[in-house]
């Protein structure tokens, strides 16, 4: 009787062992290894006639000569890629950022895991890649509940700004240009890539730079297209297509390099 | 001593049975009939549960939110106000949905199942994926009129789907995707293909077509199958099928998502399983019969914007006899098993 139960004890102890071992552990490591990858910040300031900084509420007037204000402006930037010197690249994973102005901390976006390396250059798209806007109930700043994604006709807004302008027609003298529309001719993702000239961003244990970038929304009421608040389809666009474009073509050219700090 | 003998080596046996278990399928298991289900000739459908693994709790969440009527603004609307089960989840009587504050709605609450096979969804085809298909109901002014950050605040004030979100995804937190997700699973597990047309062509339990209904399955592939595709009942295309446009709803159709002239009241062909169930019927539910539909088709004006080509000759060549069988043939498409199954029934009753 008494070996009966050593040897089942013993059987018990040897599936326990044997449970232990099948146990993916996080092996502790002795010592962390010296790490290879800092932050890099992209930071987008907003701005009116390329000199003041853009404010909620303020008047401005637009390329037509009309009055406007911003109430409301968020747009997606994707696609985050940096160029290191010998010219391979780094890719952001997961790399969807949502820009809302009303939430200041969302304009200064951190790229993890960089690796160490003297980087010159940055690309990154406006809008959303037409896979996201395919691919059902997304989380994070895809989130379909962060109000920029149309619920009759799939698909991101990329760009939504709202606001006034005394001649808009619109009920409360509204403009409101929701813009998106993810492929085919009237596709309006828009893509950047800025050359830091001669000051690298040099990604290393003691450096987080910061690349500054400037947003002129003065450039959505011109070139190549004239917005007139007072026209159907320049006081309002809600819908992808023809309409849209015209805005993404306006809005290719709004965000310019200034610097980057080290 | 015997008994504490037996009792270690059972705790030995069962320390190694669990050391067998497949990690995998630790996770509770759906009882078996929470399944992903291709029947064989089907074409592979276009969304598989891939990123929203299937699980019974995943499944009781989606469940509760499609019959959850905090779903809408008020909270006197859920998708299964205009979605009823035993009507194959269309809207029995109601020409077009009724929504909050007594609002019509301007179409016809489609009928759900088999939705895993649909490249799009509404009529117009608008939205792209089964998951975020919700979005249109729910903030539809006219059906749910519900902004979805009111709707994910209160689910994360109740008590019941704190529990039910904690069980379906490990955590209490309310968010969209979650939601979308769950209810994806619960609308897209609603499989039919269990009809005497079924049972007939996998020769099953001696299923045999009356002459009627033999009869009316040969003009179906004639006449309608062109469109009605089988085995779905549906190529998932935009047609018009020449019923005049309703001059009270002026509804585009395609248009309306493409802006394209040559989409203009053009609508997506529904599948007719469980036809016989789902009446009204169109877009607009404007026919309440089968018979209605049959005339219609069987005498459609020619020279209409975009009228498909197969019905220009003045519709299909169907003589009443015809029309009758073709409605024979239709009735057999009724899945009794799908419409009794209680997996997707209301569970507040």
């Amino acid at each position: 009787m008494k070996s009966i139960l050593k040897i089942t004890a013993l059987f018990l102890l040897i599936g326990f062992s044997a449970c232990k071992k099948e146990k993916k552990d996080p092996d502790p490591e002795p010592e962390t290894p010296a790490a290879t990858t800092g932050v890099l910040k992209v930071e987008f300031e907003h701005m009116v006639y390329d000199t003041i900084n853009l404010a909620f509420n303020q008047k401005y007037v637009n390329a037509k000569g009309d009055t406007f204000t911003v109430t409301k402006l968020k747009y997606y930037i994707s696609n985050i890629v940096i160029t290191k010197n010998d010219n391979s690249t780094f890719t952001e994973s997961n790399s969807y950022h949502l820009i809302d102005l009303a939430d200041p901390a969302t304009t200064l976006l951190s790229i993890a895991n960089v690796p160490f390396d003297s980087y010159k250059s940055i690309s990154f798209t406006l809008g959303v890649d037409s896979a996201a806007n395919c691919s059902g109930a997304q989380a994070g700043d895809l989130a379909q509940s962060k109000g920029m994604f149309w619920t009759w006709n799939s698909g991101y807004i990329m760009f939504k700004l709202e606001g006034t302008a005394p001649k808009s027609p619109a009920p409360n003298h509204v403009i409101e240009y929701h813009i998106g529309g993810f492929g085919g001719a009237n596709k309006v993702q828009r893509n950047f890539n800025f050359n830091f000239a001669s000051t690298p961003a040099n990604v290393s244990s003691s450096i987080t730079p910061q690349i500054h970038l400037t947003v002129n929304i003065s450039e959505l009421f011109e070139h190549p297209n004239l917005i007139d608040v007072t026209q159907t389809g320049q006081y309002s666009q809600l819908t992808a297509g023809a309409g849209s474009k015209l805005f993404a073509d306006n809005y290719a050219d709004m965000i310019s390099f200034e610097h980057v700090h080290n | 001593m015997k008994q504490t003998a037996i009792i270690f080596f059972l705790l030995g046996v069962l320390t190694f049975y669990s050391c067998k278990v497949d990690p995998k399928i630790i996770e509770p298991l759906p009882t078996g009939n929470l399944v992903e289900v291709v029947p064989d000739g089907w074409p592979q459908p276009k969304y598989t549960f891939s990123v929203n693994t299937i699980s019974e709790d995943k499944f009781a969440l989606g469940r509760a939110l499609f019959y959850e009527s905090m779903l809408s603004a008020d909270n006197s609307v859920s998708c299964g106000s205009c979605h009823q089960d035993f009507a194959a989840f269309a809207n029995a009587e109601h020409a077009v949905s009724h929504g909050i504050n007594n609002h019509n709605g301007n179409r016809n609450a489609p009928a759900i199942f088999n939705l895993t096979w649909h490249p799009y969804f509404m009529h117009d085809g608008g939205i792209n994926h089964i998951e975020v298909q919700p979005l249109g109901p729910i903030t539809n002014t006219l059906e749910m009129g519900a902004d979805i950050n009111p709707v994910i605040v209160k689910l994360q004030a109740s008590s019941k789907y704190k529990g039910l979100f904690k069980k379906a995804f490990g955590s209490d937190t309310v968010n969209s995707q979650r939601m979308f997700r769950a209810i994806a699973q619960f609308m897209g597990l609603m499989y039919s293909y269990n009809s005497k047309y079924d049972y007939y062509k996998r020769q099953e339990n001696n299923v045999q077509l009356s002459d009627a209904e033999s009869k009316g399955y040969n003009l179906f592939i004639a006449n309608c199958n062109a469109c009605h595709k089988e085995p779905l009942f549906s190529d998932f295309g935009f047609k018009s099928n020449g019923i005049a446009i309703s001059t009270f709803y002026q509804d585009s159709g395609r248009a309306h998502i493409t802006g394209l002239p040559q989409d203009r009241y053009k609508f997506k062909t529904p599948s007719l399983r469980n036809i016989a169930k789902t009446a009204p019927y169109m877009h607009d539910g404007r026919f309440n019969t089968l018979n209605e539909c049959l005339d219609h088709y069987a005498n459609v004006k020619p020279n209409q914007i975009n009228l498909d080509p197969l019905l220009q000759n003045n519709g299909l060549p169907l003589t009443a006899q015809d029309k009758q069988d073709i409605i024979a043939f239709l009735n057999t498409l009724t899945d009794y098993k799908f419409l009794g199954d209680k997996r997707f029934s209301d569970p507040n009753y």
